[in-house]
Formats: C-alpha cells, sequence, structure tokens
C-alpha cells in the first residue's frame, strides 16, 4: 500500500527521534502553547500538594466535629490524588517539577492554607479555649477549594477541543473540587450562619475515593 | 484610557468588573499574579491580598483582585509578567504559570 495510504505513519517528528514527543507536536499544533501549560501544571500541582499538607494539620484541629473531620479527609486524600494525577503528565508534556521541594511550595497557584490563629504558620494555635474554631478552619477550606476550581476551570479552557488527555485530566480534578466546594458552603452556612445550603452530596464511599480523578487513573497507583 | 468609578471598600477589579472591562485574574484572592497592575499615581490598599510583599508596594505593583483605592489612581493592567520579573529579581516566591490567560476557544467545521 502506498505510504499516502496511511497519513499517520508518519508526520513531523521523523522516525527514531527520540528528542521529540508526537504527543506534545500534535497539542502544539492544534494550538496549544505547551511550555505555557506546562508552567501552570506545575503551578497547580503545587497547590494541590500545599494543601494536601495543610489539610492534615486543618484536620487535626477538628476535633469534636467528626464529620468535618471526615469530610475535610475526603477532600485532604483527594487533593493528593490530584497531585498524582498531574505529575505524570508534566513529565509526558516534558517538563519536571521542582528538584527542591521549597520551590515547589513557593510556586504552587493558590495560597497555603494555614491553620487560623498561627499568624500564618509562624507559631502554634493557643491551647488557652480560644484556638481555632470549626468555622474558621471551615473558612480556610472553603478558600482553598474556591482556588482550585478557578484553576482547573482556566486549564479546561485553554486544552477544550485541542488537548484531550489535559483536558480530561482537569476536568477530573475540577469536578471534585466543585463537589469540595459544595461540601464546605454547606457545613460553614450551617456552623457559622446558622443556615441551610445542601450540598446535594452525601459521603464518599470510602475515604478520598475520589470518584473522578481515580475512576480511570491513567497512572495513579 | 478608561474611567472606573471604585467605593473606598471596593476591591478595584470588582468596580472594573461592574464597569465592563474583562480583566485578568485567576485565584481572586491576592496570590498568583494574574490581576497585577502597575500604579502609576494614587494609594491603594493591598492588605487583603494573600502574598504581597513590601517590596510590590515599593515598585508600584498592585493586585487589583484584593486592591482597595485610597485616592484617584492611574493605574496599567496586565503587568502580571512584569511583576513576575520583578520578584524573580529580588528573589521573592510567585507562580509561575500565566495565569488569567484566556485563548480563543477551538471552532469546529
Amino acid at each position: 500500500m502506498a505510504p499516502r495510504d496511511k497519513p499517520h505513519a508518519s508526520g513531523a517528528v521523523k522516525g527514531g527521534d527520540l528528542s521529540q514527543r508526537v504527543g506534545v507536536e500534535q497539542i502544539a499544533s492544534r494550538g496549544v502553547d505547551v511550555p505555557a501549560l506546562v508552567e501552570k501544571l506545575i503551578d497547580a500541582a503545587g497547590a494541590e500538594f500545599t494543601t494536601y499538607y495543610y489539610y492534615t494539620i486543618l484536620r487535626m484541629y477538628l476535633a469534636g466535629n467528626e464529620d468535618y473531620k471526615e469530610i475535610c479527609e475526603d477532600a485532604r486524600l483527594e487533593d493528593r490524588a490530584h497531585f498524582e494525577l498531574i505529575t505524570p503528565r508534566i513529565y509526558e508534556l516534558g517538563g519536571s517539577i521542582p528538584y527542591d521541594i521549597r520551590e515547589f511550595a513557593d510556586r504552587a497557584g493558590c495560597p497555603d492554607a494555614y491553620l487560623p490563629g498561627t499568624g500564618d504558620g509562624k507559631r502554634p494555635p493557643s491551647q488557652d479555649g480560644t484556638g481555632p474554631t470549626a468555622a474558621a478552619i471551615l473558612e480556610v477550606l472553603l478558600e482553598a477549594e474556591r482556588c482550585a476550581i478557578r484553576t482547573w476551570s482556566e486549564v479546561c479552557d485553554l486544552t477544550f477541543g485541542k488537548d484531550p488527555r489535559t483536558y480530561d485530566m482537569a476536568a477530573r480534578i475540577l469536578n471534585e473540587e466543585v463537589e469540595h466546594e459544595a461540601w464546605f458552603i454547606e457545613l460553614l452556612s450551617k456552623e457559622r450562619d446558622g443556615i441551610v445550603r445542601p450540598s446535594g452530596h452525601f459521603r464518599r464511599g470510602a475515604p478520598g475515593e475520589a470518584p473522578y480523578s481515580k475512576n480511570a487513573g491513567f497512572y495513579n497507583p | 484610557m478608561r474611567t472606573v468609578r471604585a467605593a473606598r471598600e471596593e476591591h478595584i477589579l470588582e468596580a472594573a468588573r461592574r464597569a465592563g472591562l474583562d480583566l485578568p485574574s485567576a485565584c481572586e484572592i491576592g496570590w498568583d499574579l494574574a490581576c497585577a497592575c502597575r500604579v502609576l499615581a494614587g494609594d491603594f490598599d493591598n492588605s487583603d491580598a494573600r502574598r504581597y510583599f513590601p517590596e510590590d508596594a515599593e515598585a508600584g505593583f498592585a493586585l487589583i483582585c484584593t486592591a482597595k483605592p485610597r485616592s484617584d489612581l492611574v493605574i496599567r493592567t496586565h503587568q502580571r509578567e512584569a511583576m513576575r520579573e520583578h520578584r524573580a529579581a529580588l528573589g521573592l516566591p510567585a507562580p509561575r504559570g500565566s495565569w488569567g490567560t484566556r485563548q480563543p476557544r477551538a471552532t469546529s467545521g
């Protein structure tokens, strides 16, 4: 059969060339600024990773609010799943996460989710009964999720119709971040304002179930 | 040049939106530099930002998603890259992605 009958058998990347990736060249040819996308993915991965770290602390201070603690744990584990989902894609696109974790945290696309009452992490919380309230912690959790929604909405916009693999990943993460926001609105609204604003959801089947980002992970140990 | 009226306790980005301006933004909590502007004249309060350094103020940069006017202001918008370069030159942290970038969606047909 003549080569012209198999138009995808060759292309801009020459056979045997390991210095380029067709998976990158194809999305670039469809209009994706791949280096710029990689930078955003690294920022976003940094935000998921730092959020996972800070949520580990936040959930410790929800003692006595066991339902909140469980839900915070779901969000924490799902944000870790997001980090696991993003990282392979960064490397597939030719990027790398920073070799220094301090650089990674500094460039995170969303703020550190500090425990309230610690002066942005500079001191332990008070132990005299005036420590962080559940409402203050829920506010931190809510704003962290809102930043994540803005982040992943932008990645969806940048990749829609041009980079289906990154779009699929971003959409899965966005699905879970939207659910997290709904949870924390529900909890904060009742805790702080005494107003019921239902999330429409019930608890996950298992902690950190991540129904979108772990349901068919393309690399998610 | 556009003139926008903002209340004293209103974030400038919010006022700009109300006036119909479509300016870049992403995190909207004063972190990622997407909304960075250069203040050419006037005073502002950026204390609502989650990460904003005295050096940013000295260089005239504002994150308008969390900045409030304290006088009439003259502002140059779309200064994300300049503010990132400023932070990098001083060894101050900042995200590296071009957040707030909007690209046209692919069209079919």
